[in-house]
């Protein structure tokens, strides 16, 4: 990914400041757990968003970028 | 660096050093008991019994004031609850996977629920497994598996999937059928018990095609049996296949691999340790072995959500090594020689120990064996006697006389001076394997 965005404003679970691309995996995350926990979207969207969300989250797991509960959706 | 060049899966917690990623169990550590003390009755019950509360863990020494959890706690939880007990931390429609023990022990299967991203990171682990022994997403990758409700290599295949590997699944195939797509296809990896992966071998032979010289295979990733650590084991699949023969380790209680050797195979599998902590301890006194001496396993897991695991004694024997044995810049520490075999696998032969994956380990030195079973029986009511029945490759007869009284003396060398009885096996009558092995029958009276 390329390093366009130059502010931080998380750190990881290291303490340190997010990179760039790091910040834009934890922003993408965000977006699609937001949109995934919508009930009003119809199933072909809720259900591939859920999908998309989950493989985010797990990048963002493995880089030690968030500190959720394991189990939660 | 292009994605494929990458050595690593996950470069930034893969090469982290010691005092760091302690850092990061410490913090997924406090987050996971909080988690189960909050979530799971069964958890909260443990931890009560045992006086400990969440905000007490405050460095990684303090995961030794948190009480075991055992296979046992888990069954009879289970049963007094069916169908998960109650250590499941959230409802059972949240659920997308249902599995079970592959019920070696011969007890009541444990059954295992995981959740969206139970799953995903369960391949995820298989990725730091399969990127880390060379797979890449131009290999074409077969599982020769049942695709049953035993795990095994489930989360490989999703691994595969996520990976964009092709990825080709044989459940309802013979072994001559799976032999045939493997050469077919081009296939370059193979996944399969070390023995299946033997198996399949032989009977290529039979079949008249030769791995090596018809077939791609460049890796066989072997998994669920002790024996993928055993050097003799390997080599024969590597003289086989033509590839090199990797191990993996996991458990259905963790749902993935926690172990895997990489591509520079330094004598054992690395542990992940960003997603797990591995102690290794006497399993009478639960002291901490230190580098060097052997131990159970005890594992803890920071992935599966549906139902944590904390502090979980698996009665897998090992033995920790540090990871600057091996060169490849991983920080995650290794098991020498993989899972050594079970704590409680260990049979008192006349006063000596034996584990069978000790005789596997000698028997395996003899190229001329295709199969073998371990019978341990008593003589009168008094005397034990241990047999190991061999059936050999139809073109090696001829060797009989000799690798009987070769055997016999490799494996009293191996246990104290013991004697083994070395028995010829007719053509077919042993059996065969396609999971796990289970080569050892304790014909004994149980008391």
């Amino acid at each position: 990914m390329s390093d366009k965005k130059k502010e931080f404003y998380g750190k990881d679970l290291l303490g340190n400041d997010l990179t760039a691309d790091e910040q834009e995996l934890v922003e993408l995350y965000t977006r699609l757990k937001s949109l995934s926990a919508r009930q009003d979207l119809p199933p072909v969207a809720t259900a591939n968003v859920k999908q998309a969300m989950v493989m985010i989250w797990n990048a963002c797991n493995d880089l030690a970028l968030l500190n959720e509960e394991p189990g939660c959706d | 660096m292009t994605v494929s060049e990458s050595p690593y899966w996950n470069p930034k917690t893969e090469t982290l050093p010691k005092d760091q990623l302690r850092a990061l169990q410490l913090t997924k550590l406090q987050s996971l008991v909080e988690y189960a003390w909050n979530r799971s009755p069964f958890h909260r019950r443990l931890y009560e019994k045992a006086g400990v509360t969440p905000d007490q863990i405050k460095t990684l020494d303090d995961i030794h004031r948190l009480p075991f959890m055992t296979r046992e706690d888990w069954m009879a939880c289970q049963a007094e609850q069916p169908l998960f007990g109650d250590m499941t931390t959230r409802p059972e429609e949240d659920a997308i996977r249902y599995h079970l023990t592959s019920g070696t022990s011969g007890r009541q299967p444990l059954r295992v629920l995981d959740g969206r991203k139970d799953w995903s990171w369960i391949a995820d682990m298989w990725c730091y497994g399969f990127w880390g022994f060379g797979i890449r997403p131009s290999d074409k990758v077969f599982f020769a598996f049942s695709y049953g409700s035993f795990i095994g290599f489930w989360g490989a295949h999703y691994c595969c999937e996520k990976m964009g590997t092709l990825t080709l699944a044989s459940g309802n195939m013979t072994t001559e059928q799976r032999v045939k797509q493997i050469v077919e296809m081009g296939v370059t990896v193979v996944c399969a018990t070390p023995t299946y992966a033997l198996r399949m071998g032989q009977a290529a032979e039979k079949m008249g095609i030769d791995l090596k010289k018809d077939g791609k295979v460049r890796r066989v990733v072997v998994s669920g049996e002790p024996a993928g650590s055993i050097p003799a084991v390997k080599q024969m699949i590597e003289e086989m296949w033509g590839g090199k023969c990797g191990d993996t380790a996991g458990m259905t209680e963790i749902g993935t691999i926690m172990i895997f050797e990489c591509d520079h195979q330094p004598g054992g599998p690395h542990i992940i340790e960003d997603h797990f902590i591995e102690e290794v301890l006497d399993p009478d006194t639960a002291k901490p072995m230190n580098y060097g001496q052997r131990g159970e396993r005890v594992v803890t897991s920071f992935g599966r959500g549906f139902i944590p695991l904390i502090r979980y004694k698996t009665k897998d024997l090992v033995c920790k090594a540090p990871h600057t044995l091996c060169r490849c810049g991983r920080t995650g520490d290794i098991y020498e020689g993989g899972i050594l075999g079970r704590v409680d696998d260990m049979k008192l032969i006349r006063g000596t120990n034996v584990y069978p994956r000790a005789v596997e380990a000698v028997v395996r030195e003899h190229s001329e064996v295709e199969e073998f079973q371990i019978i341990i029986s008593r003589r009168d009511d008094v005397q034990d006697e241990i047999t190991v029945k061999v059936e050999l490759k139809p073109e090696e007869k001829d060797v009989w006389p000799r690798l009987q009284a070769k055997l016999g003396k490799d494996l009293a060398d191996a246990h104290e001076g013991l004697r083994f009885n070395v028995e010829l096996a007719a053509q077919g009558e042993l059996p065969r394997f396609e999971l796990k092995a289970k080569r050892l029958q304790d014909l004994r009276p149980q008391y």
